[in-house]
């Protein structure tokens, strides 16, 4: 039979022993994050016109802009490997499933505060459900990509383009160990999302999504994660290989580490969530 | 048999303000994070005990209720057996699968139809999807919702809604069945449906937790009950006490209240030729007593000292409830004409050989005059209570005599 113990500080005191039971628990909720997954879905699907097509309107638009500037000689991009169009749009998907990840992470939890205050469920399934909205908002816009593909005449490198799935996983794990932190700090400080949102804007900008990483801001771009998670998936796209391997390797296991952390970091403090919302 | 839910000095504490709660539950986070175990029971400034010191246990197939007045916890100590609270004092161990009925349709999404909402709600309380296949129509069927199972349950009525959820959350298969007052809601049919599924369920060896302040539901429903006041457990026992008790302080808190309140707004004019010094009920043996048996004897004791002699004195004893007076005995209008008062001290003894005041709490006023009307000597209003018990072998509020004869 269940035998539940509650008391204070419960997985604090575990330490490294909390781990397994970490995956068992990730691992008998898989039914309720997919129930969650198609919930957020379809609400989101009922309550507008457009549903999921809104997940390729902003990627759109901004991408029309910069094509835009790009053709008035405002912005000088210099040249990319494939049309410009398609090098901003496989950029973009890649980038906002690490923005909208965090964003949607952000309220995961405040916005199902009613439930987790009347229900006891293993709270992580709600950062897990927004991750898997954003996947699967990721997956959407592959189909604009292919489209863009067709459009442009442009013809990705095959095994490059099977490569990129794979490639975008440790941006995944990334974004996941964020969506874990924030989530948190969103239920005690609810001027986190905000942060989190303008945040997420300025580091487009700063990241090479819309442009090529170019040499001038080498340090910028070493010293941030994304590029090379956006960028190493983006040139196996493209090209079918990939121009810092070694970047991309140690920004995925930084993603790892983040992911873990942010991870054990929810079990021990998700108890105390509740009382905060 | 064995123990399925145990509450080992479970307290929680809570802070009185949100801006208080941000900062100690980030300060609560980051020392979790940095692997330090918060001092949980050390209050800090603002913080309150919602709960403290709740121990009991109950075996399988046992049902406790909890009363107690709005805020003393009862909602608070249910999330906490529900595993939705941690204590931050004391321990809460379950073995088996609780059923949390804290608020039926929790995690309902208002744009979702019925029949998307009983898969998400079946998951959320731990079914899994071939469970829910199989009691499908058993909780639709329960829920009796007709034609909208396939409407938004934003659509339901307040009614259907509670119905749809309480007929998910009892067909999770509970070991322990946690409820708070949800019963309320839906019609008395349903209600009535509730209460045989419950006995179903306590009957199938479920343990049953029940928040109610209806006390003809605990006293029916659980065979011990835990009274609650201000988080502390004040009583726990048998129901029938835990109610009486939990009765009995209520009224005397509104008593208390009462008094307060009239003899603020209630200046009266004594000459003072005399004053009460003081006043008691007691019992045959000259004990001070506070409660009497209804239909039984009490006995009241007025002493009073007079500074300056009162002639043809009326004394009288006022019995109030909220509703106003009750009864007052008074000498002058039994026709009793008592002796002057001299200066000095002297005291009055009352007896009413059988009092047949109602089951409730009295307040009492006590009240000397002179015979010249409107002249009051001195007056003690709603200084003292009375709580009048109900007899045994009575039914009702009263024990009144009776005679008995057939004819024919």
């Amino acid at each position: 039979m269940k035998h539940d113990i509650y008391e204070p500080n419960k997985y604090l005191k575990l330490g490294i022993r909390a781990w397994p039971f970490m995956v068992e628990e990730l691992w008998n909720t898989r039914e309720l994050v997919w129930r969650l997954f198609v919930r957020n879905f379809s609400v989101r699907y009922k309550q507008s016109l457009l549903g999921y097509a809104w997940a390729v309107v902003l990627p759109l638009i901004a991408i029309g802009t910069f094509v835009l500037l790009k053709k008035a000689g405002i912005v000088d991009i210099g040249p990319t490997a494939a049309p410009y169009a398609v090098f901003a749009l496989v950029g973009l998907s890649v980038y906002q499933l690490f923005s909208s990840g965090l964003s949607s992470g952000c309220g995961a939890l405040v916005e199902a505060g009613d439930m987790i205050a009347k229900v006891n469920f293993p709270r992580e399934v709600l950062v897990l459900a927004a991750a898997a909205s954003a996947v699967f908002e990721f997956m959407v816009k592959g189909v604009l990509i292919a489209l863009a593909c067709g459009v442009f005449h442009f013809m990705p490198s095959p095994v490059g383009a099977l490569l990129f799935c794979a490639a975008v996983i440790p941006l995944i794990f990334f974004t996941l160990g964020l969506m874990f932190f924030f989530s948190l700090a969103n239920a005690v400080f609810r001027d986190v999302a905000q942060v989190v949102s303008i945040g997420s804007t300025f580091l487009l900008l700063l990241t090479p999504v819309l442009y090529p990483a170019s040499d001038k801001w080498n340090l910028l771009f070493a010293l941030n994660p994304l590029t090379a998670l956006v960028d190493g998936p983006r040139d196996l796209f493209i090209t079918g290989t990939m121009r810092d391997p070694t970047g991309y390797c140690v920004s995925a296991i930084l993603g790892a580490l983040i992911f873990l952390m942010g991870w054990r970091l929810f079990h021990m403090v998700e108890t105390k969530i509740p009382e905060r919302l | 048999m064995s123990i399925v839910l145990k509450a080992d000095n479970a307290g929680k504490k809570f802070s009185r303000t949100l801006r208080q709660m941000m900062f100690y539950g980030a300060h609560d986070m980051i020392a979790g994070a940095c692997g330090c175990l918060p001092q949980n029971e050390v209050l800090r400034p603002g913080e309150f005990w919602a709960v403290n010191g709740v121990n009991f246990e109950l075996k399988r197939g046992e049902s406790l209720g909890i009363i107690g007045p709005n805020g003393s916890g009862k909602t608070t100590l249910l999330r906490m057996l529900n595993g939705i609270f941690m204590p931050d004092a004391g321990r809460i161990e379950v073995y088996g699968k609780v059923g949390g009925l804290i608020h039926a349709g929790a995690g309902f999404h208002p744009m979702l139809t019925g029949r998307e909402n009983i898969y998400i709600n079946g998951s959320i309380l731990g079914m899994t999807r071939k469970e829910i296949d199989r009691k499908f129509d058993t909780i639709v069927g329960f829920a009796d919702i007709g034609d909208f199972l396939d409407s938004p349950v934003r659509q339901y009525s307040s009614g259907m809604y509670v119905r749809l959820g309480f007929a998910v959350a009892v067909h999770s298969d509970p070991d322990i069945l946690l409820i708070d007052e949800v019963l309320a809601v839906g019609d008395r049919d349903f209600s009535l449906k509730c209460y045989q599924k419950m006995q179903e369920i306590r009957e199938q060896g479920a343990t049953t937790v029940l928040v109610s302040h209806n006390e003809y539901v605990i006293r029916e429903r659980s065979q011990r009950a835990l009274y609650l006041r201000a988080g502390r457990p004040v009583f726990m026992g048998p129901s029938d006490a835990a109610i009486s008790l939990y009765i009995k302080d209520d009224l005397q808190l509104k008593a208390r209240h009462v008094r307060d309140q009239k003899t603020a707004d209630t200046p009266l004019k004594m000459n003072k030729k005399a004053e009460i010094s003081g006043f008691r009920f007691f019992d045959t043996e000259g004990r001070d007593i506070a409660s009497v048996i209804t239909g039984g004897v009490l006995r009241a004791e007025i002493s009073y000292s007079a500074v300056k002699p009162v002639f043809k004195p009326v004394f009288s004893v006022n019995f109030y409830t909220d509703n106003g007076l009750v009864y007052g005995a008074n000498n002058a209008y039994e026709n009793v004409i008592l002796p002057d008062l001299q200066t000095g001290k002297g005291k009055l003894l009352l007896t009413l050989p059988q009092f047949h005041l109602p089951t409730d709490t009295y307040y009492v006023s006590v009240m000397i005059a002179e015979e010249n009307p409107g002249d009051l000597v001195d007056c003690q209003h709603f200084a003292y209570t009375l709580v009048v018990e109900r007899a045994a072998n009575a039914r009702g509020s009263l024990k009144l005599p009776t005679a008995w004869a057939l004819e024919g």
